[in-house]
């Protein structure tokens, strides 16, 4: 029924095009304008690699199988974002004690998730779900003050401005980014174990792998990951908001989707994920340009995930 | 009650692979007609399209002599066609009379089901087999509780509640001991009497001669031969079923020409151990040795093997060249030398959808450094598939792209490429074509030349006859006998898998 | 020897653990408002309660099938959100009551489009209904941009007030709800559904329709999750579209603790309610316990969690014990 010849990933990178050519005939469009254009697909990609970094970890996740899945990573992202903004207030070198921490944070949140998964046996979904109120409240309990911080100018140097030509910091954080999510993926034992429990835990076992280590793991690296984005997002917004990081979080699914990453695991690249987010800030940015509400933006995103899971996520019928 | 029922000319694909090129079928009543045929020769997708589980692609089926299609298990079902399956069609958590009434639940005037009826109706049927259980059957037992041969009989009884006009035996006595065959077979002929007829899909060639009618052979997808049983023999019926001679004159072969003295140190001795089925095993084998393990399924040969290599959780002692070793996680046993090729390579052996390589190189990625050297890993497979003789496209071509046998080969190469000192193998001949089992065979005897320690669980009495030279025969988790040299053979294997011993005592081999 | 009647005892009555549960909550509960069972208090309880015990009914069907239905809080807000703008706060009762007929329809509808694409489709059930669930949480907001609308008074005021013999009227869509679950889990439907969440693979061999039987399971949930919006919306009387997804977990919650397996086939409806009653009971001992508002969220969050892992606790303990 579906013979896909392009991989994925390609074909998500084709739509972006596709929708990007579109974009140009709106009346907000940029016509014919290349310079303008160029500066457009710029500004995409750059507001991409938030949703990019996010959806990192729900990749990971995603691979892992099993109904895998983050729902936390959004308020991950936000707690995150908020102590970035505490921590730094303003000092430079006060960075990399903030990555440190949002690092450390998001680890260890996910690895409280990996836990209930694995040896409470509770579902992914319901987990993360649950640990996302936790956050929440969290945060919530961070923030009755009014926090106050400022993000340092090395963060706005680096990640909003322009770092190498006219090319954003963000983007090329993001292709390091994408090249270490690459070799995490294909070039290291735990991407291979990854993709094995993906597939099938009992093989995974019985080949020796620790498929409840390698489980926590994921988790706890996909926390980390979502804590690196929250500190980003932070670098690039300047200010917090109690839901930051809630908007990313159904993007991010999407994003694994569209790039080809199958939802039921043991399949999948970063690369794709990728792809899907320009996608999905593509569909986000012409929504805006078309001045749609908010609610348009989650039908359509909602109605989005439901065709490509009609179209990829298809299971064995039982006739055959 | 009359049927008759004619498959013709059965195409049917699933997705590129071909089951059926041309399979063809006639039963009638009152007869047992056996399908006989190798695995992978597309004995299972007949019976599917028989009983409307599957959808053929062309071909006719004719029912009383009209065509049919199904268009679904319970169109069949409703023109009276029932199947006892090989992978069971039971749900665990409902009870013994829920299950065996499902979808056919006497109801009463408010449309709820009757419990009553069903519950009488339930003992009715457990009556049928009656005196072949070994513990006490009652209606209301949650599936989930009964051992493997008791729900093979729940699912045969299941087939029948509803007076079928057509039984479909698939691989049915699989599961079952000789009683409980038997009492089957009984019930066969009283249901042949009733005017019934039996489709009887089987690679048992005993239970074949003993109640079949007429036989259809299928190789490779296409019906072969048919007639009556009474005109043939096993070599000619073996023939038929595959290119090659028979194997087992293959594996008798290797019935060894001098007796190896085994001198040998020992590389394990299992004293008293212990698990939820097994109960104080004990034995030891020498380095070099192909011991068997025999006896009917699901007597703890699994689970010895499981706990050797880590898998479940045992208590005992296990003493492995002179050390004492309990692994609790498979990865100890590996890095201690030892290798599982478990018994379902699909659900167990196998990542399906990822290539070749990586399910060879699986346990061993960590040898290959950070980052990962791959085409090192590439050139290490290759040889690996070379000494196998593994047919495939290429070594990133996804397992699933594999037949049976090169499938399993994939299995075996991902040990053989740590170079194990210690392979369990259960039941590693299932399923496999019979060109690949004397492959097999061959490779075995090399690697106990080798000075590789092998145990052998086999379902196949004559696999272990002509392999082993020491058999341990298991029967109710306990090791009944230990069966060698000149008491190695298929009587005294077939009675001590029954839990009787003929003079030997039930202590295991020392 | 103890634990093994534990066991015994949980696969019989899977009710039994989230009954003694909701004894012990109400224990606590009652220490703190003595006055817990009296007829204003219980039915201020009850009229709160009853929205999260029918969507819990409903995701036990789902759930009782094998699969999850995470949409169920964005239907709650579709229906809020039709009646609050439709009805008004001036609308006549029987513009009420046809916009009730409505929602009816509209969750019947969003149940058919989820058992569509789980059951035809064959789709994932947490990822689709995941997505049907941001698609009908974004129609409620389009709907109703900002909170506002509402319903007429008399009507809020009805289903506060209503107590036919001084029972809350929550108890009394319990009771036919118990009724109703009692016929069908003894029919061949009821057979059908374990079936099929017990091993759905093994239905379909047995003819078992497990395509009409899971989308059967989805519509009901669709159906039970419009009465929950309509309850909620008596309640509070007026409209805001983000009131559906934060029960959504709640709901899961409940079936959870009422010794529903999520993987299906085991349980039935009673432990759901009682888990949702629970809940409920829980959430007012917070506030009881006079926690300091920013701590509230936190507080509640983590007991959620805690009672979705007591179930793998107990598993736990049960098995280190072995």
């Amino acid at each position: 029924m579906k013979r896909f010849s392009i991989s994925p990933p390609v074909a998500a990178l084709i739509l972006a095009v596709v929708l990007f050519l579109l974009s140009g005939l709106l009346p907000n469009g940029y016509g014919g304008d290349i310079d303008v254009a160029i500066a457009q697909a710029t500004n995409i990609t750059r507001l991409a690699v938030f949703l990019g970094v996010i959806a990192a970890g729900q990749t990971l996740v995603i691979i892992s199988g099993y109904e895998g899945i983050d729902l936390s990573s959004g308020s991950v992202v936000t707690l995150t974002a908020i102590l970035t903004y505490v921590i730094v207030n303003g000092n430079d070198n006060k960075v990399l004690l903030a990555l440190l921490v949002s690092l450390l944070v998001g680890m260890f949140i996910g690895w409280l998730n990996g836990i209930g998964i694995t040896y409470l046996k509770i579902s992914p979904f319901v987990m993360t779900l649950g640990m996302a109120g936790v956050v929440t409240g969290t945060i919530i309990v961070i923030n009755h003050g009014n926090v106050s911080g400022k993000i340092s100018p090395i963060m706005t140097q680096i990640i909003a401005r322009p770092l190498v030509g006219k090319i954003p910091g963000a983007i090329i954080i993001w292709v390091f980014f994408g090249l270490l999510m690459w070799l995490l993926l294909e070039r290291t034992t735990f991407g291979k174990n990854l993709f094995a429990i993906g597939v099938n835990r009992v093989t995974a076992k019985l080949s020796g792998i620790n498929v409840n280590l390698t489980n926590i793991a994921t988790y706890s690296l996909a926390g980390a990951l979502a804590g690196f984005g929250g500190f980003l997002l932070v670098g690039n917004t300047g200010v917090v908001l109690i839901n930051l990081g809630q908007p990313f979080l159904f993007p991010s699914i999407a994003a694994v989707a569209v790039g080809g990453t199958l939802l039921s695991g043991g399949k999948g690249s970063y690369w794709g994920t990728m792809a899907g987010a320009i996608v999905l800030t593509l569909i986000t940015s012409l929504l805006t340009t078309m001045q749609m509400p908010e609610s348009v933006r989650r039908m359509v995103l909602g109605a989005t995930l439901l065709i490509l899971i009609s179209i990829y996520g298809r299971q064995r019928g039982f006739r055959q | 009650m009359d049927i008759s029922l004619s498959a013709n000319n059965i195409v049917k694909h699933y997705g590129g692979v071909v089951a059926l090129s041309d399979g063809n079928l006639d039963v009638n009543s009152g007869e047992v007609v056996a399908l006989i045929g190798a695995n992978g020769s597309g004995k299972s997708t007949m019976s599917k399209v028989i009983n409307g589980v599957v959808v053929l692609d062309r071909g006719q089926l004719l029912l009383d002599g009209s065509p049919v299609l199904f268009s679904s298990p319970q169109a069949a079902k409703d023109l009276g066609i029932a199947t006892v399956f090989q992978e069971l069609s039971l749900i665990p958590q409902m009870t013994v009379a829920d299950n065996i009434w499902l979808t056919r639940e006497p109801t009463n005037k408010l449309l709820l089901v009757n419990q009553k009826e069903v519950k009488q109706k339930t003992e009715e049927l457990l009556a049928l087999f009656e005196g072949t259980y070994k513990s006490d059957l009652r209606p209301d037992l949650p599936v989930a509780a009964l051992p493997s041969d008791e729900k093979q009989i729940i699912e045969i009884l299941k087939a029948i509640c509803f007076d079928p006009r057509l039984i479909i035996l698939d691989e049915a006595t699989a599961s079952l001991d000789s009683r409980q065959v038997q009492r089957l077979f009984q019930l066969i002929k009283r249901w042949k009497e009733q005017g019934k007829a039996i489709v009887f899909v089987s690679h048992r060639m005993e239970e074949i001669f003993q109640i079949a009618d007429r036989y259809s052979v299928l190789r490779n997808g296409k019906t072969v031969g048919a007639g009556d049983i009474d005109d043939v023999d096993e070599k000619q019926l073996i023939k038929l079923m595959i290119k090659k001679e028979s194997v087992f004159e293959f594996i008798h072969s290797y019935i060894k020409e001098e007796e190896k003295e085994f001198e040998a140190p020992i590389c394990l001795d299992v004293n008293e151990l212990r698990t939820e089925l097994l109960e104080d095993v004990s034995f030891k084998v020498r380095e070099g040795e192909l011991l068997g393990i025999g006896g009917l399924q699901g007597q703890g040969q699994r689970e010895l093997l499981r706990a050797l290599f880590g898998d479940i959780p045992y208590s005992g002692e296990v003493i492995f060249n002179g050390n004492c070793i309990h692994f609790s996680h498979p990865r100890q046993a590996m890095k201690n030398g030892f290798a599982l090729v478990p018994g379902e390579r699909a659900r167990e052996g196998l990542l399906y959808i990822r290539s070749i390589l990586e399910n060879l190189l699986l346990p061993s990625w960590r040898r290959y450094g950070l980052p990962l050297k791959i085409n090192q890993s590439k050139r290490d497979a290759k040889k690996v598939t070379d000494s196998l003789n593994l047919v495939m496209a290429g070594v990133q071509e996804p397992v699933s792209s594999l037949s049976g046998g090169n499938a399993q080969k994939v299995v075996i190469g991902k040990w053989l490429m740590r170079e194990p000192k210690v392979l369990l193998l259960d039941d590693p001949t299932k399923g496999v074509d019979v060109g690949t089992k004397g492959e097999f065979y061959t490779l075995l005897n090399k690697l106990c030349d080798e000075g590789k320690t092998i145990l052998f669980y086999s379902s196949d009495d004559d696999e272990l006859i002509g392999l082993c030279d020491r058999v341990l025969v298991f029967h109710d988790g306990k090791i009944r006998t230990e069966l060698k040299g000149d008491v190695l053979t298929k009587e005294n294997l077939v009675a001590a898998s029954l839990g009787v011993t003929n003079g030997n005592n039930g202590e295991g081999a020392r | 020897m103890k634990k093994i009647s534990w066991s015994i005892l949980t696969a019989r009555f899977p009710a039994l653990f989230p009954l003694i549960l909701l004894i012990i909550i109400i224990i606590i509960n009652a220490g703190l408002q003595p006055n817990l069972f009296s007829q204003e208090i219980l039915n201020q309880n009850m009229r709160v309660f009853l929205p999260l015990i029918l969507l819990a009914v409903g995701q036990t069907f789902v759930m009782l099938g094998g699969g999850i239905d995470i949409s169920v809080g964005g239907i709650v807000s579709i229906i809020n959100t039709i009646l609050a703008t439709q009805v008004g706060l001036d609308g006549s009762p029987e513009k009420m009551w046809l916009f009730v007929f409505v929602s009816i329809i509209a969750g019947l509808l969003a149940g058919a489009v989820n058992g569509f694409f789980v059951a035809f489709l064959r789709l994932q059930p947490i990822i689709t209904t995941y997505a049907t669930g941001f698609l009908f949480g974004g129609l409620a907001l389009f709907i109703l941009p900002n909170p506002g609308g509402g319903i007429p008074r008399e009507i809020s005021e009805f289903y506060r007030n209503t107590t036919p013999l001084g029972i809350p009227l929550a108890f009394y869509v319990i009771a036919i709800i118990l009724i109703i679950w009692w016929y069908l889990s003894s029919s061949k439907y009821g057979r059908n559904l374990f079936a099929v969440g017990g091993n759905a693979e093994a239905a379909y061999q047995t003819a078992v329709p497990v395509t009409w039987v899971l989308f059967s399971t989805y519509v009901i949930s669709g159906l039970l999750a419009a009465f929950a919006g309509i309850a909620i919306t008596m309640l509070s009387g007026s409209g805001n579209a983000e009131i559906g997804p934060p029960m959504t977990l709640t709901a899961i919650t409940a079936v959870v603790i009422g010794g529903v397996a999520l993987s299906g086939g085991v349980g039935g409806v009673a432990g759901p309610v009682m888990g949702a009653i629970t809940l409920g009971l829980i959430n007012n001992i917070v506030s009881f316990a006079s926690i300091n508002t920013w701590w509230e969220t936190l507080v509640k969050a983590t007991i959620i969690v805690i009672a979705l892992a007591t179930p793998g606790l107990i598993n736990l303990f049960r098995r280190r014990r072995i």
